[in-house]
């Protein structure tokens, strides 16, 4: 029972945890500060009670589907925030960076909101049932303890890395983690019949189960899939193809002054 | 502009009714105690079909699988509605996050 409890806490936390450490080295490499994280930490838990105080008329919009709606909406958006997040970055000027925060901060509370709002969905269970609340206040700590270590360890990881690396890091880690993103959020809307539901392609439960501690940490790092299916796997890569596109784009576009209309 | 926004929306319109309006079988389960009554359920192989979850509890429960790529919070004393498949014949587990110790049960697709 205990043991659940840190592994539903710590489920809900390590994705929030490792956005927020990527979120906080690139926040590192331009000396913006912290401020930032802070509003967005408590935007992020208002936004999550909210979420979780009115789950229940969320869930009844859209013929019951409203959670899987407005969860996945959630999810896009965070892809764009990241997506903008990668592009400001080579935007060539100082002026772009100013966004920077704003664009972390929003990116960050939405996936408290997300993760946080089911959390406070699951302890509210304890708080009607009475028992067993503070054991499992206890528990969730350490769960929250041990992502909230795991976001640590990968800051330091990023802290580590030459400034020149770091920045290419930064990219390629929010690709994946933004292209994990629109992956559950397609997914979400498979399950809402939104989009049309396809037979898996394969199956890597074999090789690296996704019930797994291991899984679970692949599943919120990059959207781990044990079975996608074809269309899981072309929005999957799309999404994170059109980032790095884009990224790209904007840093020729950047380096080459003929062709920055901007300027 | 309106003969072009017309068109375009009588598509949309089209593909969210026919989704909306198909016929798929709907298979009731319900939550008590912590369990899922019947833990066991025998679906459709093959088809796409609705799973209606009705939680009896007071407190809230997440539907979860693995296997069938499902999650979904429902609340005390609330049903939820899920859409699963088109399944390929096999037995596929699932179970309440938040009662994971009790809450077991799977889907039998034939």
């Amino acid at each position: 029972m205990l043991l659940n409890i840190i592994v539903i806490v710590l489920r809900e936390t390590l994705e929030a945890s490792i956005l927020i450490s990527v979120m906080l080295s690139v926040g590192r490499h331009y000396r913006l500060g912290i401020s930032w994280l802070f509003i967005a930490l408590m935007a992020g838990l208002i936004g999550a009670l909210f979420y979780a105080l009115n789950l229940g008329s969320i869930s009844d919009m859209f013929d019951y589907m409203g959670q899987e709606v407005v969860n996945a909406s959630l999810q896009y958006t965070i892809y764009f925030l990241l997506l903008m997040v990668c592009v400001a970055q080579y935007h060539g000027s100082s002026k772009c960076l100013r966004y920077l925060p704003m664009l972390m901060g929003s990116a960050v509370a939405l996936a408290i909101v997300r993760e946080g709002g089911e959390l406070v969905v699951f302890y509210s269970g304890f708080l009607q049932g009475g028992a067993n609340f503070l054991n499992a206040a206890t528990s969730g700590f350490i769960g929250l303890a041990i992502g909230m270590s795991a976001g640590a360890l990968c800051y330091y990881a990023l802290a580590a890395l030459s400034s020149l690396q770091v920045r290419k890091t930064h990219i390629i880690l929010l690709c994946f983690i933004a292209g994990g993103m629109v992956l559950q959020a397609t997914q979400l809307l498979i399950q809402a019949d939104w989009i049309p539901a396809y037979e898996a392609i394969w199956d890597s439960n074999w090789l690296l189960p996704e019930s797994s501690i291991t899984g679970q940490i692949a599943y919120a790092v990059f959207g781990y899939e044990a079975t996608p299916s074809l269309l899981e796997l072309i929005v999957y890569l799309s999404a994170i193809l059109l980032m790095l596109g884009l990224v790209l784009l904007r840093r020729k576009l950047a380096a080459d002054p003929s062709l920055n209309v901007e300027k | 502009m309106t003969r072009f926004y017309k068109p375009i929306f009588t598509i949309l319109f089209l593909f969210f009714a026919t989704a909306a309006y198909a016929e798929k079988p709907v298979i009731t389960i319900t939550i008590r105690d912590h369990l899922f009554y019947p833990s066991e359920v025998e679906v459709p192989a093959n088809q796409k079909f609705k799973l209606l979850v009705i939680n009896e509890d007071a407190t809230p429960e997440e539907f979860e699988s693995y296997e069938l790529n499902r999650e979904k919070v429902i609340l005390g004393k609330r049903k939820g509605v899920i859409f699963v498949g088109p399944l390929k014949p096999g037995v596929y587990p699932f179970f309440g996050e938040f009662n994971m110790s009790t809450a077991q049960g799977k889907l039998i697709a034939k």
